[in-house]
C-alpha cells in the first residue's frame, strides 16, 4: 500500500493538493449549513452523469424513433422506469438547491470582493443548469416536450435583429422538427456537460483560493471564528447529509415517477395546460401577464427584456453591490427576498 | 465549548430538515406539472388508449424495488450512525488539537 | 506529534466500519445495474412468416427470414421439403450466404464453407450450422426452435 501510494505521488504530485486539504478550514457560525449546498449540488450531478449515461444507452433521438424509445427504456429494460425516474428528480433536486445554493450566497453577501469571480461562474452555472432542464425537457417528444420547446424556442424571436436567427439555431430552421430533437439531444449529453464540468472546476478552483466566507460581524471585527478542519470533520458531515439525500431522491424516484404522454404530433393542436418544468413557470407567468401591446410597443419584447435585464442584474450582482465586505447591504437583502417571493407567487399562480 | 457543539449539532439538524422539506415541496410541485397536464390530457385524447404506464408493471420487480429500498435505507441508517461516531472521534482530536498530526488526507505530509 | 495508540486503532476500525457499509450499500446497485446494461434479449421460440411467400421456391434455393434479431435461411429440398437455418457463422459470428451455384454456405469473413445439409466442409468453422424445425399450418410458416 504505501509502495504503491509512492509510485503514485511520484507519478501525480498530488502532496500539495493533500496538504491543502489536510489545512484547509471551515468556519463553524450560524450560516455554516449554506456551505453544505455547494456539494450536495455535486451529489446530484454526478447522479445525472450516471443516470444520463445509462438513459443514452438506450435513447435514440429521433422524429420516429425519440417517444418509442423512452417508452421501450419504461417498459422492457429492467428498471428503466427507475433510471428515468431518477434522472427526472435528480435534476429538480440540482436545480432547486443550485438555487438555494445562489440565494444563501445573495443573502450573505459572500458575492462581494474577492470573490466576484466566484459569483459569476456560479451564475453560468446556474444558467447551464437550466439549459440542461430545458434541452431535456424536449427529448421524450411527447406533446407536452413538443409545445414547451416551441414556446421557449420561440421566445428570442421578440428580439430585434438577431432574434429570428437565435430561434433558428435553436429549432434547427424555422420548426420545431426531427433535427431539433438530434440537436437539443447533442446539447444535453455533450455540449452542456463540456461547459459545466468547466466552468465548475473554475468555480472550485476560486472557492478553494479564496477560502469560506464567514459571516459580515466577524469579518468586521475580526473575530477568528470557531473552525473545524475540512478533513475529515467537515466532510465526515456532508457525507452524512449526501447519504440522507441519496435515500430520499431514491424514494421519492421509486414513488412517483414520471409518466410519459402521446408521441409528439407535428400537425396536432397543442394540448390543453401546457406547462414548462417547475423552474420555469415564473417565467411562464410572467410572459402571459404581459399583454400584447404595451404603449403601442411589443409586450413580448417588453417582457423578453424585463426578464433579461433581471438576468444581467443577477449576474453583475458582486459589481452593483460592490461595497467593503462588512456593509450589510440591507437593500440588497431585500431584493433578494423580493425576487424570492415573486417567483415562489408567480409559480404558485401558474399552478392554479 | 459543549453548548457551542450543541449549538451547531442543532443548527445542522434544523437545516437538515428545512433542506428536505424544501427539496420535497419543490419535489410535490414538479409532480404535479409533469403528471397534471398529462391526466387532463387523457380523456380528451381519442385515441385508442395507449398504456405507457409510469410504475414498474411486474409485480416480481415492484417487490424487487421495495425490498432495494428498505435495504437502503437500512445502511443508511447504519452508516450515519457510524458516520455520527467518526465525526467525534475527530472532531475530539481535533479539539485536542492533534489534527495536524496524521489525520489529514492520504498523501498529506504527516499522514 | 504522535497519537497514542489506542485513538489511532479507533480511528482505523471506524473508517473500515464506514468503507464496509459503503460497499454494503453499493452492492445494493450493482445487480440491478447490470441487469439494465445487458437487457434481456431473447431468442424467439418461434417465428412464424406467411406460406405464400415461400411457396413458390425452386429446390435447392434459399430465401431469408428473421429469426428475432439474426437472419434466419429457409431451405427448400429436391423433395420440395423446408428445412430452415439460423444464417449464422459458428466460426465468429458473420452471416452467411448462400452460394446457389455450388449449393453451399459460404461465410465471407475468414472463407467459411457449410454444405447444403449446413455441415461445416472447409474453414475455420467449428461445427454446423444451427437447424430450426420448420412446419405448415395453413396459410403459415412455423419455425421453432429445435430440440
Ligand atoms: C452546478 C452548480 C454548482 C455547483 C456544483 C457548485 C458547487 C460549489 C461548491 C462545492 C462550493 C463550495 C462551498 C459551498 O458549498 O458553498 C461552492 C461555493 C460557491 N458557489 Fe457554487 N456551485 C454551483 C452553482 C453556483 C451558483 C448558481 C452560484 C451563484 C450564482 C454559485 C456561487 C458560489 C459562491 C459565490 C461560492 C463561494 C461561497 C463562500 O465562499 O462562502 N455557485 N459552489
Ligand atoms: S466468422 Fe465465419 S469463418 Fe470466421
Amino acid at each position: 500500500m504505501k509502495a504503491l501510494g509512492a509510485w503514485i505521488e511520484d507519478r501525480l504530485g498530488l502532496g500539495p493538493v493533500a496538504a491543502f486539504l489536510a489545512k484547509k478550514e471551515v468556519p463553524c457560525h450560524r450560516h455554516t449549513i449554506l456551505y453544505y449546498t455547494g456539494s450536495s449540488i455535486l451529489l446530484f450531478l454526478g447522479i445525472q452523469i450516471v443516470t444520463g449515461v445509462l438513459l443514452a444507452l438506450y435513447y435514440q433521438p429521433t422524429l420516429a424513433e425519440a417517444n418509442a424509445s423512452v417508452v421501450r427504456i419504461m417498459t422492457e429494460m429492467p428498471l428503466g422506469w427507475l433510471v428515468r425516474s431518477v434522472h427526472s428528480w435528480s435534476a429538480t433536486f440540482m436545480i432547486a438547491l443550485v438555487f438555494a445554493h445562489l440565494l444563501g450566497i445573495a443573502f450573505t453577501k459572500a458575492y462581494r470582493k474577492p470573490r466576484e469571480a466566484t459569483w459569476l461562474t456560479g451564475v453560468l452555472l446556474l444558467g447551464s443548469s437550466l439549459a440542461f432542464g430545458f434541452t431535456g425537457y424536449l427529448l421524450p417528444w411527447d406533446e407536452l416536450s413538443l409545445a414547451a420547446t416551441k414556446v421557449g424556442t420561440n421566445l428570442p424571436k421578440a428580439l430585434p435583429v438577431i432574434g429570428t436567427w437565435l430561434t433558428q439555431v435553436m429549432r434547427a430552421g424555422d420548426d420545431v422538427t426531427g433535427d431539433t430533437i438530434t440537436r437539443f439531444f447533442i446539447v444535453h449529453v455533450s455540449v452542456l456537460p463540456l461547459a459545466l464540468l468547466a466552468i465548475l472546476g473554475v468555480h472550485i478552483f476560486l472557492v478553494q483560493r479564496h477560502g469560506m466566507s464567514a459571516p459580515l460581524e466577524a469579518e468586521r471585527d475580526k473575530i477568528k471564528l470557531p473552525w473545524l478542519p475540512f478533513w475529515p470533520n467537515f466532510l465526515l458531515r456532508e457525507a452524512g447529509v449526501w447519504f440522507v439525500l441519496l435515500g430520499v431522491l431514491l424514494t421519492v424516484a421509486v414513488f412517483l415517477a414520471p409518466g410519459v404522454g402521446p408521441q409528439a404530433d407535428l400537425m396536432a393542436p397543442a394540448p390543453e395546460g401546457i406547462k414548462p418544468e417547475w423552474y420555469f413557470l415564473f417565467m411562464f407567468q410572467t410572459l402571459k401577464l404581459f399583454p400584447a401591446r404595451i404603449l403601442g410597443l411589443n409586450g413580448e419584447l417588453i417582457a423578453m427584456l424585463v426578464m433579461m435585464a433581471g438576468m444581467a442584474a443577477v449576474l453583475f450582482l458582486p459589481f452593483i453591490d460592490d461595497r467593503p465586505f462588512e456593509r450589510k447591504g440591507k437593500v440588497i437583502t431585500g431584493l433578494a427576498w423580493a425576487g424570492l417571493a415573486y417567483a415562489i407567487g408567480m409559480s404558485i399562480w401558474s399552478l392554479m | 465549548m459543549e453548548s457551542d457543539v450543541s449549538r451547531r449539532r442543532r443548527a445542522i439538524a434544523a437545516a437538515g430538515l428545512l433542506l428536505l422539506g424544501a427539496l420535497v415541496a419543490s419535489g410535490w410541485l414538479e409532480a404535479r406539472v409533469q403528471e397534471s397536464p398529462q391526466a387532463s390530457l387523457k380523456p380528451a385524447a381519442a385515441a385508442p388508449e395507449q398504456d405507457k404506464p409510469a410504475a414498474p408493471r411486474p409485480a416480481k420487480e415492484r417487490m424487487a424495488v421495495y425490498v432495494i429500498l428498505a435495504w437502503v435505507w437500512l445502511s443508511i441508517a447504519v452508516l450515519l450512525a457510524f458516520l455520527r461516531l467518526r465525526v467525534r472521534e475527530a472532531d475530539r482530536v481535533h479539539r485536542m488539537g492533534l489534527h495536524r498530526a496524521g489525520d489529514g488526507p492520504p498523501g498529506a505530509p504527516g499522514h | 506529534m504522535k497519537l497514542p495508540a489506542s485513538l489511532y486503532s479507533r480511528r482505523a476500525f471506524l473508517n473500515g466500519l464506514i468503507g464496509g457499509w459503503l460497499a454494503a450499500l453499493g452492492s445494493a446497485f450493482i445487480s440491478p445495474l447490470l441487469k439494465y446494461i445487458v437487457p434481456p434479449t431473447p431468442e424467439p421460440d418461434q417465428v412464424t412468416v406467411p406460406f405464400a411467400d415461400y411457396k413458390d421456391m425452386a429446390p435447392h434455393t434459399v430465401k431469408g427470414f428473421a429469426w428475432g434479431n439474426k437472419p434466419g435461411l429457409l431451405q427448400r429440398t429436391e423433395a420440395g421439403e423446408y428445412v430452415a437455418f439460423v444464417g449464422v457463422c459458428t466460426h465468429l459470428d458473420c452471416n452467411v450466404s448462400f452460394v446457389a451455384e455450388q449449393r453451399r454456405f459460404y461465410c465471407a469473413c475468414h472463407e467459411g464453407w457449410y454444405d447444403e445439409n449446413g455441415l461445416n466442409v472447409a474453414g475455420p468453422p467449428p461445427s454446423p450450422l444451427r437447424r430450426l424445425s420448420v412446419s405448415v399450418e395453413g396459410d403459415t410458416l412455423i419455425v421453432k426452435r429445435q430440440g
